[in-house]
């Protein structure tokens, strides 16, 4: 272990580390030694794409629950689980609208845990409209959208708008009577804007009334639409807070 | 590793560095402080969701049926506010315009109040607290009134207390629509003719239609809403500016997304709860549906 910083002392677990670690397979992946000195651990924040969306310091109050509730974190992590959670239903699933309401049906009783799939993605759809609402007020009443940080709170703003529409298009799917007619009243708002409504609500339900057009459509916009929009912008909002010089702090 | 030798530093004064540990003795490592509290509360969220869902299952009515309108028919719970709004105003208003407004105004909040005050801290400043109260107060109470209104409760509770009817010259402060309907307008108010010269539809080769307004129809769906959105905000507004609780643009912020927030619940919360069959205002739950 040349290249790696080692501790001063050696405790039992960098030893263990050691012999299971120490070779070429597991170096090839982990570059960096295993955590236990300063200098390793900020390596391996620097050198993990994944936790590479991290600084390696942060500022003592960031990391106090009470300053950001992990609101922003459990956002990203619910829109994660629900990615995970959706390709398993999409498995059972098919657009159609006569088949759509029987796919749920033989998931929740025919399918092992299809039902506590469901309900995983259905709370956590929920679970997510309010954590990002809750997200926009934490960054609110902590002052944390003031510049430089302007454009993030746009792009926060842009993210609402997508994990609501999300969460709309993904209403329709199980094609019961609280699908159809929630999204006919929704709908039905959009067709109520003056001049562009109704033409703009024709192209979103693909007709005049919610039907199979509407369901392929609102299908399409949920599992990948959307979801690839979103993961668009999560990406600049986290880019952002990264180029913003991280949270916000009093001056 | 060899270490490419770097360019010597440039001298840094002795403040300047001092600040620079400073600020360094404030900071934790990202590993393992963070990375901790991250993995945490993903394991304590998941294992909630999970338990949440194996106790409560998902709703599941029946199969669509385009022919057949449940009454109430409702939209997701987070559109339940524009659906309560649909019922007090004209539908392109609460459909479009308000949520089109309301978000354009929401991104522009940092453009607004583009001071240093307040930053990086909760309600740090003076006075925040008080002024989120007195928003969130405002908001909820003043959207409830209003909802109570348009209701005619205010019409029950005067009956219930006096034991007498509510007077027949006051019948056109029943509800908004009231005002529209329970006044005698001459037909000249009623019939605001246009003529055929607004929508020219014979460019386009279609028959004339000679458009007419109806005055009151549009005070009542259009102007008083319009105004009472405008006009409530901006007094709440002043009035904190005076009584010197609002001073600085983040005060002002402070007090409005306070109420625009208790706003939304307070709608949220009625439309969710509180809107039955014919969207009266009765206690509702969309759970009693389900079982049947
Ligand atoms: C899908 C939705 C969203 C996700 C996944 C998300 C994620 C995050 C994360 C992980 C952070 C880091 C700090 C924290 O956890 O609080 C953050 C910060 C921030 N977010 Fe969001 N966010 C979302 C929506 C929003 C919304 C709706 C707004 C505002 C309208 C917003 C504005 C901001 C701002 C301004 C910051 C910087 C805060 C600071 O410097 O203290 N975000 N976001």
């Amino acid at each position: 272990m040349a290249t790696t910083e080692q501790p001063e002392r050696r405790a039992l677990g960098d030893r263990l580390y050691d012999v299971a670690f120490h070779n070429r397979v597991w170096r090839s992946v982990f570059r960096s030694g295993y955590p236990n000195t300063p200098r390793n651990q900020m390596l391996v924040v620097a050198t993990n794409v994944f936790l590479h969306l991290h600084p390696t310091r942060i500022h003592r109050t960031h990391v106090k629950i009470t300053h950001t509730f992990c609101l922003g974190g459990l956002s990203f992590f619910l829109f994660l689980g629900l990615t995970i959670s959706g390709v398993l239903l999409m498995f059972y699933y098919v657009p159609s609208i006569d088949r759509a309401y029987t796919d749920i049906l033989a998931l929740e009783n025919n399918v092992r845990f299809g039902l506590l799939m469901r309900n995983m993605h259905r709370w956590m759809a929920h679970g997510m409209v309010l954590t990002v609402l809750m997200h926009m007020m934490r960054v609110f009443y902590t002052g944390a959208y003031k510049p430089p940080r302007e454009f993030n709170w746009v792009v926060g703003v842009v993210l609402l708008v997508l994990t609501l529409l999300l969460s709309f298009t993904g209403y329709l799917l199980p094609w019961d009577q609280l699908a159809i007619w929630a999204i006919t009243v929704g709908t039905n708002m959009v067709g109520s804007a003056p001049i562009l409504g109704e033409p703009n609500r024709f192209v979103l339900v693909g007709g005049f009334q919610v039907g199979q057009s509407a369901l392929i459509r609102f299908y399409t916009l949920h599992v990948i639409g959307l979801p690839l929009l979103a993961a668009v912008f999560m990406t600049v909002h986290f880019w952002r807070i990264r180029r913003d010089g991280g949270l916000a702090r009093p001056l | 590793m060899a270490v490419a030798p770097s360019v010597p530093p440039e001298p840094v004064s002795q403040a300047v560095r001092g600040r620079q540990r400073r600020q360094r003795e404030e900071e934790l490592l990202v590993w393992p402080d963070l990375v901790f509290v991250e993995f945490i509360s993903a394991v304590v969220f998941t294992i909630s969701m999970l338990i949440l869902s194996v106790m409560v299952n998902s709703i599941l009515l029946d199969q669509a049926n385009p022919n057949l309108t449940p009454n109430p028919s409702k939209a997701p719970w987070y559109f339940l506010n524009l659906q309560e709004l649909l019922l007090h105003m004209h539908p392109a208003l609460a459909g479009v315009i308000v949520p089109t407004i309301a978000l354009i105004a929401l991104g522009a909040i940092p453009y607004y109040d583009n001071s240093n005050e307040g930053q990086g801290e909760w309600f740090a400043t003076a006075r925040s607290k008080a002024l989120t109260v007195v928003g969130a107060v405002v908001g909820s109470v003043g959207s409830l009134l209003l909802i109570l209104f348009d209701a005619s409760k205010h019409v029950q509770i005067y009956e219930s207390l006096t034991g007498s009817v509510w007077p027949a010259q006051l019948n056109f402060l029943r509800s908004l629509r009231a005002i529209q309907t329970e006044i005698a307008w001459p037909d000249s108010w009623t019939k605001v003719p246009l003529g055929s010269k607004v929508l020219r539809t014979d460019l386009i080769g279609l028959p004339t239609i000679d458009l007419n307004v109806n005055l009151p129809g549009v005070l009542v769906e259009q102007i008083i809403p319009t105004s009472t959105m405008i006009g409530l905000p901006i007094l709440l507004s002043i009035v904190a500016w005076r009584a010197r609780l609002a001073r600085s643009r983040r005060d002002h912020m402070i007090l409005m997304f306070s109420g625009f927030i208790a706003v939304y619940v307070t709608l949220t919360i009625v439309g969710t709860f509180f809107r039955g069959a014919g969207q009266n205002l009765v206690p509702y739950s969309i759970f009693i549906d389900a079982e049947h």
